[in-house]
């Protein structure tokens, strides 16, 4: 790793380090922390969009699966929170392999429609298996775990715990971006049938592809259960999907930060400004509507070649 | 007796209704310079489509130094020694001439991405890549972007990239297409460099590299092998001078 390289990831420590200092009341805090669990579910949707472009409908399968997985495993059977992470975290990787033969049969369009289907019937199926999954109603925690011997019930410790998390998540997604499948896998997006004829199993890569933003969708669904100490259809629903979708273009697709900023920007004007104003979804709209015909590739690619227009 | 480099027998292909290639038996034999001609629309680029493999003939075979490929997915046939560039240039614009070479490689690997580790620690497999751009006369262009370079410049990375894999077949599809009469001489020099343990199939229309290049021509046309021959005998029918060279 470069000096550079280096001084950047100490500043992002420093940025997560610091927020808690910042926002010392618990509301608050509790706020950034929803906004790191869905940049981490919106960094997953990114190995499809960004460097994949593959774009899906159906995301919200990879937070709402595992965040049953938590909830059934907990509530019902009893287990204790580190086997039911596991089991939950297979549970939506091993989901995201079983769809992704499913849903990479097509690419482009035929890929979306295949993915906002196989999420409408996960959603389905949640809202009517009441037995399984309360219904309508859905599932409530009991209260955050104890893992490794720390309580994360109140603000800081989870707050601490999920920045941990999404440190590691973006330090995996910067060095699959720099490895040999990260550059096959933006290959597959340019030019598929050129990686076709280097040689490349293109479908595998796209799966591989699926699979992780499978498996890092996961780490976000388990958080968001804990965080929320509650699940619904509402994890498994195309808004949720489109959500994360609208995080990963309005950030900036391709980007590491992009989805980040698009996390922290849409959570922020969901919950603070839906205090105020009841149609925030149609604030929503308008926020993305300005910034994409201003900075069609989103925010942080759009105000990186701003910063250098102006230097220049 | 030797086995061809490859050996197309009753090759079909129709689209709806319209037959791109009917009957096409072709056998070429190892270090063979085979030029393909014919009109627009004759079926040489869907040929090669389908050598290749961007899809599957109706009826017919191919085998590839003897074995059959006809239903092969492409990245087999790659790795039992084909190569292609394409008419039009398919290379991946946001990148470096060295990493384009580099996912040739990685390709001709088969799986080789398996290594997760970064991508510019792979020094030995860089520093083949760069060989194969300094074989092109690409050696200085390694770090530019392809959306920065030339033209010409582009159509000898499209070379490299195939030449980087050390194919024992390779299909070149309009060389020459669009460059400078310096560019295509300097790829035409590159191409007489390269061995001859490498056969080629060779589709173009600048005549004059063309027919100095190859041994043996096919003429098609309407999707069928009108004529087979030497330069000479190709040249002197009357049927080529009638559906080619516009007589």
């Amino acid at each position: 790793m470069t000096g550079r390289q280096l001084a950047a990831w100490a500043l992002v420590a420093l940025a997560l380090a610091v927020v808690p200092v910042l926002l010392p009341s618990a509301f608050y805090l509790g706020i950034a922390t929803h906004a790191l669990i869905f940049a981490i579910m919106a960094l997953s949707l990114n190995i499809l969009i960004g460097h994949g472009g593959m774009t899906s409908l159906g995301h919200a399968v990879y937070l709402g699966v595992p965040a049953y997985g938590v909830a059934v495993m907990t509530m019902q059977l009893g287990w204790s929170p580190v086997p039911t992470i596991l089991f939950a975290l297979a549970l939506g990787t091993a989901t995201a392999a079983l769809f992704g033969v499913l849903a990479l049969r097509a690419s482009g369009l035929g890929f979306l429609m295949i993915t906002l289907a196989l999420g409408q019937v996960m959603w389905g199926a949640a809202y009517r298996w009441v037995g399984l999954t309360g219904g309508d109603n859905g599932i409530r925690l009991s209260g955050r775990p104890t893992l490794f011997g720390i309580n994360l019930t109140d603000a800081v410790p989870f707050y601490i715990f999920v920045a941990l998390i999404l440190f590691m998540a973006l330090f995996c997604l910067w060095q699959l971006d720099r490895s040999a499948f990260g550059a096959c896998l933006r290959g597959t997006r340019d030019q598929p049938r050129r990686m076709r004829m280097l040689g490349h199993d293109v479908w595998r890569i796209r799966w591989t592809a699926f699979v992780l933003a499978g498996f890092w969708g996961s780490v976000s669904g388990v958080l968001y259960c804990y965080d929320y100490q509650y699940v619904s259809p509402a994890a498994l629903s195309l808004p949720q999907s489109a959500e994360a979708l609208l995080m990963v273009v309005l950030g900036g697709a391709g980007t590491l930060a992009g989805p980040v900023v698009g996390a922290i920007v849409i959570t922020a004007i969901k919950t603070i400004v839906s205090s105020y104003v009841d149609r925030w979804y149609t604030l929503l709209g308008l926020t993305f509507i300005i910034v994409v015909s201003v900075m069609p590739t989103g925010l942080v690619p759009g105000i990186a070649a701003w910063v250098k227009g102006r230097r220049a | 007796m030797t086995v061809p480099a490859l050996q197309i027998t009753q090759l079909a292909k129709s689209f709806g209704g319209v037959a791109a290639t009917r009957g096409v038996s072709l056998t070429i034999m190892p270090g063979e310079r085979r030029l393909l001609i014919g009109p627009n629309g004759a079926g040489k680029t869907t040929l090669f489509n389908q050598i290749a493999g961007d899809f599957l003939p109706d009826s017919g075979s191919i085998e590839l130094f003897g074995e059959t490929i006809t239903r092969l997915p492409t990245r087999k046939r790659v790795h039992m020694g084909l190569g292609r560039t394409y008419q039009v240039l398919t290379l991946f614009p946001r990148d470096t001439f060295l990493h384009n070479v580099a996912l040739s490689l990685i390709g001709s690997e088969g799986g080789g991405w398996s290594a997760w580790g970064a991508l510019k620690h792979r020094s030995a497999m860089l520093e083949q890549a760069e060989q194969a751009l300094v074989g092109v006369g690409l050696g200085q262009a390694a770090h530019r972007r392809v959306s920065e370079t030339s033209y010409g410049e582009r159509r000898r990375l499209e070379l490299a990239m195939a030449l980087a894999q050390k194919p024992r077949l390779l299909l070149l599809d309009e060389p020459l297409a669009g460059l400078s009469a310096e560019e295509r001489e300097t790829v035409r020099v590159l191409l007489e460099q390269i061995p001859r343990d490498v056969t080629i199939i060779l589709i173009e229309h600048d005549m004059d590299v063309a027919l100095a290049f190859a041994d043996q021509i096919t003429l098609l046309n309407f999707g069928q092998v009108i004529l087979e021959g030497t330069r000479a005998e190709v040249i002197a029918d009357p049927r080529t001078r009638e559906v080619y060279l516009g007589g």
